[in-house]
């Protein structure tokens, strides 16, 4: 008879426990560490990153290290507004019987579907009642599903683990396991997992029954790629293009998007113009799907945003690191559009008034804000009390 | 009802004697009003000329005190789709009017604002509903509206009021008022209105309600608000090679001061010849503006394509080939 811990996988076995377990996540750490101490500063907190980076591992030591009860509500679970609301809502509120404290933990935020119903908002209502931390974890938190949620959250990324500390790893629990497996074997299985701690476990463990020490490095698991590489891919290695794409469930706008923040980031001058004039042609053709519906123009947009990028530079491209940043363009458009909502309902009260468009009175609305600062005015065009705020502002 | 404290509509002349400029345009108007009958109208102008003023003049003059309900103003630039003819337009214009004129009024303003799906929905309209409706429009240009409906209208061209006819009115609301002018804000004040009478008017209650005592100086620090001064900015950045700048410039004028990507494109065409890069230059650049300013009507992303032609001025910066 095995017991539990022998029938346990490597990977849950040598989950981390503890953060001093955790081998190089140190910034992240700090962060968790930071969010718990100064909770409610801050209500909950995402943990992104690509799979088997220690996510989830991060989070349950977290609530260990603090003594804290852990709620865990997973992928496997339904996730939709009734179910948050019946589990969930009640544990955000009691208080933990045997612990000093409750954390929540929301594995796979980025996997809530759409058969979730309400499951998102529901969770940002949470967030805003809740009296113990949440924290979430996800590989691609940047889908625009997300985008709300990500706003009301601290977010903390988990790099992709180098293969010398997995490498590391390995040698610790083959040391303990007492597991024969030469420095060689090793660095093809860290290589082979690319950054993913949990599949070179599981890898090491599979082989461990068998004596063929052949590993094929080709055969990868079937990633999904996130944006980050895909930009990396395009900017600097010149990826095969037409599949490029392929491997990530972001749609091709708003990868356009991604690909407009950045290239400033990797172009100058003349490379710059190119990229630019590429990612142009690109829109266009995106612009003309659009108007006539003729998706025979998606390859013409994919070309122009891939290798049409990918050649604005001459030459070979000299291995580099660039910290690519995620649109900003949504983000301010949205926030601006809450501030112009005002700004438009008092232009459309004043227009009513003075016999022109609307348009015309949000172009000259600094101007007509000195007049209406006046209480008969304010009083003539029925302006709320928010609106009166507003304009004294 | 209480008089408007907003001086554009306080000071808003209700009878044809009270208008200033657009002499030859008032007389033939009035000539057709003391007939009781009115042709489909076009005013044709730049803003601020009393394009406006005028049709409401008409309409008090032809209904007197039930003008309200016989009148019916919409603003073809807030609701530019074909569905305000289909419904608001033939709403209003199908019943009958109660009085002893046999026909209501119908204002368009901004009419050239109408998509052109619009103005041929609006064209059958204007026919069928002769009988029980008038339509006055209002556009900058008439060429922007299509020659079926110019053919159904009396156009009148209104110019740019001049500075006599601006200075006349500002005197006579300092007046009532109780304002202090200094002789040169008269001047800076018709310069700064650019020949638009709301445009000068409000800028004088706003530099009113800061101090009666009106001075050029205020005058033009009031006016430089509404300026949109963002686009040499962004270009001297661009110029500069300073990319990033240029672009987050470029969106925050997009965004904070409301100005759409085709009137950045139209500014940037027109500033491309003030600035200090070689004429060859200018004229490659001009042509790549051209070329981005016909995607954006074509339905590309705005903001995407002027990126694309902020790259160009980087180069242009450089005197490079672009």
């Amino acid at each position: 008879m095995k017991t539990k811990e022998e029938s346990q996988s490597l990977a849950e076995k040598y989950r981390i426990r503890k953060y001093l377990d955790l081998v190089k996540q140190d910034s992240a750490i700090a962060e968790i560490k930071t969010f718990i101490k100064e909770f409610p500063k801050k209500k909950a907190m995402i943990l992104y990153g690509p799979a088997g980076t220690g996510k989830t591992s991060l989070a349950l030591a977290a609530a260990k290290e603090n003594d804290y009860e852990v709620l865990e509500l997973n992928s496997s679970d339904l996730r939709n507004r009734a179910q948050l609301e019946a589990v969930l809502k009640p544990a955000t509120l009691q208080t933990s019987l045997f612990k000093k404290g409750k954390l929540l933990l929301v594995d796979e935020v980025d996997g809530v579907t759409g058969t979730d119903i309400g499951g998102i908002p529901e969770l940002i209502k949470l967030i805003e009642t809740t009296k113990f931390p949440i924290i979430m974890t996800g590989n691609d938190v940047w889908q625009s599903k997300l985008s709300q949620l990500r706003q009301k959250c601290k977010l903390v990324e988990m790099k992709a683990l180098q293969t010398t500390t997995i490498i590391e790893i390995l040698k610790k629990v083959c040391e303990k396991e007492k597991i024969k497996r030469d420095d060689d074997f090793l660095r093809k299985l860290a290589i082979k997992s690319q950054g993913d701690i949990r599949a070179a476990l599981n890898d090491l463990q599979s082989y461990s029954h068998s004596n063929d020490i052949q590993v094929d490095t080709t055969e990868k698991r079937d990633v999904e790629d996130n944006i980050f590489n895909i930009l990396k891919k395009i900017f600097k290695e010149r990826q095969p293009f037409l599949e490029l794409f392929e491997t990530t469930k972001m749609s091709l706008d708003e990868i356009l998007l991604w690909i407009e923040e950045n290239i400033p980031k990797e172009y100058k001058n003349e490379s710059l113009a190119k990229a630019y004039y590429a990612l142009g042609k690109a829109d266009v053709f995106r612009g003309r799907i659009y108007k006539n519906q003729s998706w025979r123009f998606l390859i013409y947009q994919n070309i122009f945003q891939s290798a049409g990028i990918s050649f604005s530079k001459p030459g070979i491209l000299p291995p580099s690191f660039t910290r690519y940043e995620p649109p900003k363009r949504i983000l301010k458009i949205w926030l601006n559009n809450q501030k112009m909502e005002k700004k438009k309902t008092i232009s459309r009260k004043y227009a009513k008034l003075v016999h022109c468009s609307t348009k015309r009175a949000m172009r000259d609305f600094p101007m007509l804000k000195i007049i209406i600062q006046k209480q008969e005015i304010q009083d003539q065009m029925r302006l709320s009390e928010e609106e009166v705020d507003f304009i004294k502002k | 009802m209480s008089q408007s404290e907003i001086w554009t509509e306080k000071y808003r002349p209700s009878k044809f004697e009270e208008v200033v400029g657009q002499q030859e345009i008032i007389k033939r108007v009035k000539s057709l009003v003391n007939a009781m009958n009115i042709p489909h109208l076009m005013f044709a102008g730049p803003a601020g000329t009393g394009k406006s003023t005028l049709a409401l003049i008409i309409v008090k003059e032809l209904f007197k005190e039930t003008w309200r309900e016989n009148y019916l103003e919409l603003n073809a630039s807030d609701e530019r789709g074909i569905d305000v003819v289909r419904q608001k337009v033939k709403d209003f214009a199908r019943t009958k009017a109660l009085e002893n004129i046999p026909f209501k009024v119908i204002f368009l303003d901004e009419a050239d604002a109408l998509t052109k799906e619009a103005q041929q929905a609006l064209r059958r309209t204007m026919e069928n509903f002769t009988n029980t409706c008038r339509f006055i429009m209002s556009c900058n240009y008439s060429s922007s509206i299509i020659d079926p409906i110019q053919s159904r209208c009396v156009v009148f061209r209104f110019k740019l009021l001049e500075k006599k006819d601006i200075s006349e009115v500002i005197k006579k609301i300092a007046e009532k008022e109780k304002l202090k002018i200094a002789d040169s804000a008269f001047e800076t004040l018709y310069e700064a209105s650019e020949g638009d009478c709301r445009r000068a008017i409000n800028l004088l209650q706003a530099t009113a309600s800061i101090s009666p005592d009106i001075t050029s100086e205020m005058i033009n620090m009031i006016a430089a608000t509404t300026k949109p001064s963002g686009i040499r900015v962004i270009l001297d950045y661009a110029l500069a090679g300073d990319f990033i700048n240029a672009r987050d410039k470029l969106l925050d004028t997009m965004l904070k001061d409301s100005v759409s990507g085709q009137d950045i494109i139209k500014g940037i065409q027109k500033e491309i010849w003030n600035l200090q890069i070689e004429p060859e230059i200018k004229v490659k650049i001009t042509e790549k503006t051209g070329e981005i300013e016909f995607r954006m009507t074509e339905g590309s992303d705005e903001f995407v394509q002027l990126q694309s032609l902020l790259a160009s001025f980087v180069l242009a910066g450089q005197g490079k080939q672009i």
